[in-house]
């Protein structure tokens, strides 16, 4: 990071010769560190962030942080495995990859990508420190960490800071591209809003109008985005909210919000917890016998909730970004399964979809670029083309750096409709992006500077 | 260790800042994992004040940690506030004040209690600030974006930014949290800290108002905490909502203890292993969560072996390679009492000055003491009945009874330590009935203990120290910058008690290594060094060998002139020698009072109580 | 929700809740009250009787014996700890006790997470008392019905262990006076190690019993001490009925003020505990004795 104090005119270098300038005893401190500091390297791009420190070398360092433990480590592990899959295809110049980012050989622009990894827990203070770093020591050309909205928004502003592009692991609440947005960070997957707007369609023509619906509310921007997007778009058909439970994160026990969801009288129970909270809600929700009388729907999908809740999905609805079976129709998908499994010996999730797609259209922003040099980079990815992703064609919008990708409703089957052991959804509907999304200024982004 | 020579400690901080830039990154250490461990420090200095210092271990913490926190980032985030500085410093005060209104409620009870209140206060902190106050604190998302601070000099403007940079302003900050931490140790207030964490008791008993000082312990804290707060948003350009979590305590508690309570720099030292093991369990060797398992290991086994963590076991193991600690005196030093006891008393006496409270002028004779009808009832035990007593100026009065006539229970109520069931007590005309004992103290009545009540971890000179600044500062007061040396009268005052009490020669020996009989004469001067009018003995010949109550009944004949003073004690022998009139105590009753003689002849003292005790006539 | 049925439920809510908080805080207060030691692992053992009855359930396919598992390991754990370790703190100041039993505790919670992931674990109720019953004014699970009883039960094995037999009235005096048991000529060391262990086999059992209502993860310990601390405060450190009676009423809060907003409950209980504290330092059922 100290090559940056070389680069003329930035507001940092200007600050520390007039630091020197005054040159007070402890304060002078600063020189020694200063000149040990390499060289400006060969490309005739200005010095910024890790750039050119984190690929003077043969490789590039990308720092990932993902929750391993508490609430979130499930589908931390398995966003873990997609990143762990992409930057092996990446290395290896794999065909997938190449179908997405064409200019690929292997490695990016001929470095081999390396990669260290930190257990968030999904605090954000603990990614912010992890990540810090990898930026300072191992001088990562990339960062990347989610599977929380709040470490995704505390990325964000560390990569504006630290000027290193963040692409942002799982992240659902409006704020990570709306008014928490940065010129830095980008989102592959969509959001809270998104969700609501693509399933209450679905609801309203499966169950009817004019219903009394219950929510479960997880105590975080995420869940409040998701639980108020629910109620406005549900409301146009003439549903009410008979109550709202909000609980805190990693609450371990749900038996006083279930019983005043079974004392509500509500006919469709809206569950909008994540992670073990979402498994652990719906799990006693069944055995209070809330589920035996109302419906359930899980706006945003959990990944693993079928399987862990066993059984307890079956007619459920849920939007998802992903979904293994639509393998039919997407070829790269088919793809993906096969290598996926073939290595981790599951289908993966859409929390490995998403960060295998987001490392993979990183890739070729760079390639597009031609050069690490953060500003072209992301100018690459603002130019807005149509990209090849999993799921079709997607493109980001420059505006506040959102993918607008499809969304896919899913309904659990029923254990007899079930082709294999993880045929556990069947796809209802794969609705395009581009009208689902509020307009890119909805959520009051500003993105900020370049340098 | 940290009063030797006056700015030394101070010096060696400012050149360990000044030249960690320049040896650190050799070592490895990045310039944010520097800037970290100086936050964690400065955290911990208002931390170890409380538990290293004062001996009161909370694990609520984060409470002020984010309080501090969330108010400077909100200040320069929301609200637009320009100045980080200041922000800090208000962050810091809004600190301190809610650390004032919880220490109230906390501090209300000690130990195992107040530790269970603090994580309890800092669960419900951290429920606060997601949910009522989401508005302000960003819920979890926290607050992004803290400026660095800058500083407009006129001439030039300083930018602090990240990495070495910060660490000027942050180094600068610790600087001035350890200059301000060493003021507070080594002032009047620190010392009464240190007496409160050895013997709460005691530091009651020799008139100091624990409970202020324990706030002011918990306040202090709380502005550490809060300034340090703030300054991890400054630090992280984004105050993370962790930081009211319980998680932050624990890591701040076991940082102290692995660095070394006590010591100031120990949370310092704990912050660095704790993060380099950190990074070093978890990057080199591979170890993905099992890093917190290793430092919990290593956590229990430094609280286990060693008591002072790594910055004392240092100490220690200096101490042993100087020599220093290697010659303890031996346990039974009889040669050197004996050498003292040679020395006249008489001429010491005469050496001793007088009490330096002043009497009340005018009345040097008449009752100085008067207790009417003094009863003690626990549930259905009858301790003491009706007890009419009265001691006059000058006088020294003895008072002998066999075990269980309720002669301690009649001390403790004299000493208000206990509180009749009914009955008064008036001390120099002033009814003191349900006084507490600080303020009765204050008023210039104490008492030596039966059982020893000392400041166990500190020397002979700052356990009268102690004592003495209750008289010379009162109760409660708050120089939480004036040196321990500048208070007027101090060191003469204890000088004058080391003479009275023998100990000239050992003020520096820690009063661990002491002799049985030293102790003894120590436990009588911290009583007398509060300069009492009125000094009650509770047994001061209690476990002495003979030819230490000989010694030590001298002693007491050169330190009642000019006192007035009550005895407690078994040794009827040394009693009838040393008082002027002595009161006889049976079954919570006087049973009679008059001069030795007329005790020893009374018949019915000696039927109902010499009778009894052969033994303790013939020993 | 707040109506007449929603208030029936959840004051029966309460109750079950309060019944389990009231058996693992007896145990940490049992042990406090005789040892003067406050066991800050008692979370963590708690944690462990589930994980020991779910390996013992996933071996045997037996609830019964997966409780017996839970609560003997922990119980040897307990006895195991206070031997090498608890015992040389014995005459250590409050503040190292509290140190190394805090440090244990983390490094328990590791050990496990070390084992078993972080994944949750799932001990499902025994067939018997699986499903819903209706209580007439709500429907409620069978076996947190169970657990009602099975707590009950297990607070009335330690009432009578405690009142009846001649341990309970040595370890009840050590709680009035630990001199006078000291001087008593009972061997004191032999009582502490035995109480140490009946306090941490409770902490097992509960986490056993609470094991198939909540899924079972290394932190499930954590929140429950803290919880626990608040029943101790309000029903009086060292008092075995001050800590059921602390147990019903914290169970009683949580659950009542969730029908009005669930995101108060905490908030609630902690101001409960304050109020307590004002009005009577000692807690409801306490005594002045211990510090």
């Amino acid at each position: 990071m100290s090559t940056k104090d070389f680069r003329p005119g930035s507001a940092f270098n200007v600050s520390r010769r007039t630091l020197l300038q005054a040159g007070a005893g402890l304060i002078g401190g600063t020189v020694l560190p200063a000149s040990i500091a390499s060289r400006a390297f060969g490309e005739d791009k200005p010095a910024i962030g890790t750039f050119p420190a984190g690929t003077s070398g043969s490789s590039a360092f990308i720092g990932i942080s993902v929750p391993r433990t508490g609430t979130y480590a499930v589908q931390g592990e398995d966003e873990l495995k997609g990143y762990q899959l992409a930057i092996e295809h990446i290395n290896s110049g794999h065909e997938l990859i190449k179908k997405i980012s064409p200019k690929t050989s292997k490695g990016v622009l001929g470095k081999e990508l390396k990669y260290g990894v930190a257990d968030s827990a999904a605090k954000p203070n603990e990614a912010v420190q992890a990540q810090q770093r990898f930026i300072s020591e191992n001088k990562a050309v990339m960062i990347t960490g989610g599977t929380s909205s709040a470490v995704a928004v505390a990325l964000n502003k560390l990569a504006q800071r630290e000027k290193v592009i963040f692409v942002c692991g799982i992240s659902g609440s409006n704020d990570t591209t709306g008014k928490d947005c940065v010129r830095y960070g980008f989102r592959q997957n969509f959001f809270g809003q998104t969700a609501a707007a693509a399933i209450a369609p679905v609801l309203i023509k499966q169950f009817g109008k004019g219903k009394k619906a219950a929510y479960l509310t997880p105590d975080y921007t995420y869940g409040h985005t998701v639980t108020k997007s629910m109620q406005d778009f549900l409301a146009q058909a003439g549903w009410t909210t008979v109550t709202n439970q909000v609980s805190p994160l990693g609450a371990p026990d749900y038996s006083s919000y279930l019983l005043n969801v079974a004392n509500s009288g509500a006919d469709v129970l809206i569950n909008v917890n994540w992670g073990h909270d979402a498994v652990l809600s719906t799990q006693q929700a069944k055995q209070f016998g809330v589920l035996d009388r109302m419906k359930l729907v899980v706006p945003y999908q959990v990944p693993f909730i079928a399987r862990e809740t066993g059984g307890l999905m079956q007619g459920v609805y849920a939007a998802t970004d992903y979904w293994w079976t639509i393998e039919d129709k997407y070829p790269l998908a088919k793809l993906f399964n096969d290598t996926f499994e073939k290595k981790f010996g599951y289908k993966p999730e859409w929390g490995a979809e998403n960060a295998y797609v987001s490392f993979a259209h990183w890739a070729r922003m760079v390639e597009e670029a031609g050069s690490f040099y953060p500003p072209d980079v992301i100018k690459a990815y603002e130019k807005g083309e149509t990209i090849p992703s999993l799921v079709g064609d997607v493109h980001y919008r420059p505006e506040d750096h959102q993918c607008v990708r499809p969304v896919i409703i899913v309904r659990g089957k029923m254990e007899k409709e079930m082709k294999n052991k993880e045929d556990y959804y069947e796809v209802v509907e794969i609705v395009p992006g581009d009208g689902l999304m509020q307009k890119p200024d909805a959520f009051g982004c500003h993105l900020g500077d370049y340098t | 260790m940290l009063k030797q020579r006056p700015y030394l400690i101070e010096f060696l901080t400012a050149a360990g800042l000044v030249l960690a830039p320049f040896v650190l990154p050799w070592l490895g250490f990045a310039p944010n994992t520097v800037n970290r461990i100086l936050v964690w420090g400065l955290f911990g200095l208002g931390f170890d004040i409380l538990f290293g210092f004062t001996g009161l271990l909370s694990f609520g913490q984060s409470a002020f940690y984010g309080t501090g926190g969330f108010v400077a980032a909100y200040l320069l985030t929301r609200a637009g506030f320009p100045y980080v500085a200041l922000a800090l410093v208000i962050g810091m005060i809004a600190a301190a004040a809610t650390g004032y209104l919880i220490g109230l409620i906390a501090l209300r009870r000690t130990g195992i209690y107040f530790a269970m209140i603090t994580v309890a206060i800092a669960e419900v902190f951290f429920f606060v600030e997601f949910n009522p106050l989401s508005d302000f604190t960003g819920g979890e998302n926290g607050l992004p974006g803290v400026p660095t601070p800058s500083f407009n000099l006129g001439f030039t403007t300083l930018h602090f930014t990240t990495g070495w940079s910060l660490y000027q302003f942050l180094a600068l900050c610790y600087f001035i949290g350890v200059v301000i931490a060493l003021r507070i140790v080594r002032s009047p207030v620190g010392a009464v800290f240190s007496a409160i964490r050895d013997n709460p008791l005691r530091a009651t008993a020799v008139g100091h108002n624990i409970h202020g000082y324990k706030l002011t312990a918990f306040v202090i804290a709380a502005a550490y905490a809060g300034f340090a707060g703030g300054l991890l948003g400054v630090l992280q350009a984004f105050m993370p909502p962790d930081a009211f979590t319980f998680d932050t305590s624990g890591q701040l508690v076991m940082q102290t203890a692995i660095g070394g309570r006590g010591t100031l720099f120990g949370p310092l030292v704990g912050a660095a292993v704790w993060l380099s093991l950190q990074d070093f369990l978890q990057a080199a060797l591979g170890l993905g969560a099992a890093w917190k398992l290793v430092l919990g290991v290593v956590f229990v086994l430094l609280v286990c072996f060693l008591r002072r963590g790594i910055i004392g076991g240092l100490a220690d193991l200096y101490g042993l390679l100087t020599g220093q600690r290697g010659v303890r005196e031996p346990d039974e030093s009889e040669p050197e009492v004996v050498a003292v006891a040679s020395t006249p008393h008489a001429a010491i006496a005469a050496a001793a000055p007088t009490p330096v409270r002043p009497r009340p002028a005018g009345s040097p004779s008449g009752p100085i003491l008067q207790a009417k009808g003094l009863t003690k009832r626990y549930g259905g035990l009858l301790a003491n009945s009706d007890i009419d007593f009265t001691v006059n100026h000058g006088e020294l009065r003895g008072i002998i009874g066999p075990n269980g006539a309720g002669k301690s229970t009649f001390f403790k109520m004299l000493t208000c330590e206990v509180h009749p069931t009914s009955g008064t007590i008036l001390f120099e005309g002033r009814d003191i009935t349900g006084m507490n004992v600080t303020d009765v103290c204050q008023l210039g009545l104490t008492k030596s203990y039966q059982v020893n009540q000392l400041f166990a971890g500190l020397t002979v000179r700052e356990n009268l120290v102690i004592a003495a600044l209750s008289g010379l500062r009162g109760k409660f007061r708050l120089d939480l910058f004036r040196s321990i040396d500048s208070i007027p009268g101090l060191s003469e005052r204890v000088q004058q008690t080391l003479e009275l009490v023998n100990l000239t020669s050992r003020p520096d020996t820690p009063v661990s290594e002491l002799a049985y009989g030293e102790k003894r004469r120590l436990e009588i001067g911290l009583a007398l060094a509060t300069s009492p009018s009125l000094l009650l003995l509770d047994e001061p010949l209690a476990g002495m060998s003979p030819r230490e109550r000989v010694e030590t009944v001298k002693l007491l004949k050169s330190i009642s002139q000019g006192r007035t003073m009550i005895i407690i004690d078994h040794d009827m022998d040394a009693l009838f020698e040393l008082a002027e009139r002595v009161t006889v105590l049976q079954e919570g009753r006087v049973l009679v009072e008059g001069t030795p003689e007329e005790i020893k002849n009374n018949s019915t003292v000696q039927e109902a109580y010499l009778g009894g005790v052969h033994g303790v006539l013939a020993a | 929700m707040i109506n007449w049925p929603n208030f029936v439920s959840q004051l029966f809510n309460g109750l079950a809740l309060g019944a389990l908080l009231a058996l693992i805080s007896s145990g940490l207060t049992i042990i406090y009250g005789t040892l003067g030691v406050l066991n800050l692992a008692h979370g963590a053992m708690f944690m462990i009787g589930g994980y020991a009855g779910y390996v013992a359930y996933s071996y045997t396919g037996s609830f019964i014996l997966a409780v017996i598992a839970g609560s003997l390991f922990v119980m040897v754990l307990g006895v195991a700890m206070e031997r090498i370790i608890i015992r040389h703190f014995y005459h250590r100041p409050h503040e190292d006790q509290l140190l190394v039993t805090f440090g244990l505790g983390i490094c328990f919670v590791e050990i496990v997470r070390l084992i078993f992931t972080s994944q949750s674990q799932v001990v499902p109720p025994p067939a018997l008392l699986q499903g819903i019953t209706s209580l007439g004014f709500l429907f409620y699970p069978t076996y947190r019905l169970a657990v009602v009883g099975i707590v009950a039960v297990a607070l009335g094995g330690l009432f009578l262990i405690l009142y009846r037999t001649r341990l309970g009235m040595i370890v009840r005096a050590g709680i009035e006076d630990s001199v006078m048991v000291d001087s008593l000529g009972i061997n004191v060391y032999r009582v502490f190690m035995i109480v140490f262990g009946i306090g941490a086999m409770a902490a097992g059992f509960a986490g056993i019993i609470n094991a198939p209502v909540v899924s079972l993860t290394p932190g499930v310990g954590d929140d429950i001490l803290v919880e626990t601390f608040v029943v101790v405060v309000i029903g009086g450190v060292g008092s075995f009925p001050g800590a059921i009676l602390g147990g019903l009423i914290a169970g009683e809060i949580i659950s009542i003020t969730s029908m009005f907003n669930p995101g108060y409950a905490y908030v609630m209980l902690f101001a409960a505990m304050t109020l307590v504290l004002v009005l009577r330092p000692h807690g409801l059922l306490g005594t002045q004795g211990r510090e």
